[in-house]
């Protein structure tokens, strides 16, 4: 937008620059100029109602939302919750056992408390059947504690013998100063141990993406 | 909301827990509604004037930013982007009102119309006036309120939420140098009409 948009004064001193410099002392021209002076005077006062008009409406208690409102669009929220993917765990000639994506996320962000530094953010789970990646889950399977499946009576048979491969696709904030690759290291051992802890299937991939860094 | 706000911790940075909202965590996002709602608000209500409008105006931003944040690409863009969706709202009432005067020229609404075609808040309707015992203030509010909507939405953005030129360009649609001349016709205005109130 160009310059002439800005109010100018009789003397051609713009508003803008009044404003920009009305913290500090007059320049030699204002203190010479009659419009200068009052533009400042003006600029002054109205430099003074606003924070005071800020600071009271910060303060004042008929100036908030009614408690309410909260609860009326949190009620809204849970009604509409997002419904995360499902990732099969296990499956059986009885029947498939699932997790929501949003439960085992849960798991993981619980983990990640426990490491100083980190703020976990999105998180993606995919899966990989055993079927299609046996190799690639054998591999990832030392800690695997499904393997041992000597239980064939017919309500909890199970067929697999490793379990789903899962992926796990984490983002997280960093405290500044840390040192990351130790850090990370750190956190994908808590996540390591806190998925079979916690639900019982194998860790498998665990990406992990630092995408951003917060001030401590 | 234990089942997926288990590990939400309130000092977390803005940034992440926009994120967590964004999976969906109901923990998260109603710390962002808290944190958000009464500064709304005070957008709202020194937009509209009226408390009850001002209320819907922060419930619908809300509810829409909850709709809208899987597809919030950056997660440290939360504030000016809400920010952006109740200004918008506000901007579409006062559009639906002043439709609505000239369609149907309603005496009540019209008599609140000055000569120069401003709004004037109707006396004693501020809830705020207890605390307004400032005569500046006082005339502060009443010339806002004869700024046409866009610039009163500017000058509030900036001056009482101290959002960036961008954020206010962005939700104006205007370029940051067209919200700087924006701001400098508003305190213009502003500072004549006060002088002349005094």
């Amino acid at each position: 937008m160009a310059l002439g948009d800005i109010p100018r004064l009789g003397c051609g001193r713009s508003i803008d620059r009044i404003w920009a410099t009305i913290d500090q002392p007059p320049t030699a021209h204002e203190q010479q100029c009659e419009q200068c002076q009052t533009a400042r005077a003006r600029l002054s006062g109205l430099n003074e109602a606003t924070r005071s008009l800020r600071e009271s409406d910060l303060r004042n208690p008929s100036l908030k939302a009614h408690p309410g409102v909260t609860n009326a669009i949190m009620d809204i929220a849970r009604a509409e919750i997002r419904r995360s993917k499902r990732i099969r765990l296990h499956s059986t000639v009885n029947g498939t056992t699932e997790i929501s994506e949003q439960a085992l996320s849960s798991i993981i962000r619980f983990a990640a408390t426990a490491v100083p530094g980190i703020h976990s953010r999105r998180c993606r789970i995919e899966v990989r059947s055993t079927a299609d990646n046996l190799s690639a889950t054998d591999n990832l399977s030392a800690t695997d504690n499904l393997s041992a499946t000597d239980n064939p009576s017919e309500n909890t048979g199970t067929t697999a013998s490793t379990g789903p491969h899962l992926i796990v696709n984490l983002r997280v904030a960093a405290a500044t100063g840390i040192d990351i690759p130790r850090t990370v290291d750190a956190l994908r051992h808590q996540i390591r141990n806190a998925i079979p802890a916690g639900v019982g299937i194998t860790a498998g991939t665990i990406n992990i993406t630092v995408e951003d860094l917060y001030d401590v | 909301m234990d089942d997926h706000g288990r590990g939400f911790d309130p000092d977390l940075d803005e940034g992440s827990i926009v994120a967590r909202a964004q999976d969906g965590d109901l923990a998260a996002f109603e710390h962002l509604v808290v944190t958000y709602q009464d500064r709304l608000f005070r957008l709202a209500y020194r937009m509209l004037n009226d408390r009850g409008e001002a209320e819907d105006t922060v419930q619908e931003s809300l509810i829409a930013s909850w709709r809208g944040l899987p597809m919030l690409a950056d997660v440290n863009a939360f504030d000016g982007w809400l920010y952006r969706l109740a200004t918008n709202k506000c901007l579409d009432v006062l559009r639906k009102r002043s439709s609505h005067a000239e369609n149907i020229t309603d005496p009540d609404n019209v008599c609140s119309l000055t000569e120069a075609g401003a709004i004037r808040a109707p006396a004693g309707s501020d809830p705020a006036h207890e605390a307004e015992w400032s005569a500046q203030q006082a005339g502060l509010i009443l010339v806002l309120n004869t700024l046409p909507p866009v610039q009163r939405a500017c000058w509030l953005l900036r001056e009482m939420h101290g959002l960036t030129y961008a954020d206010i360009g962005a939700t104006l649609k205007i370029s940051p140098a067209g919200v700087r001349g924006m701001l400098a016709r508003a305190r213009h205005q502003i500072t004549e009409g006060m002088s002349q109130w005094r």
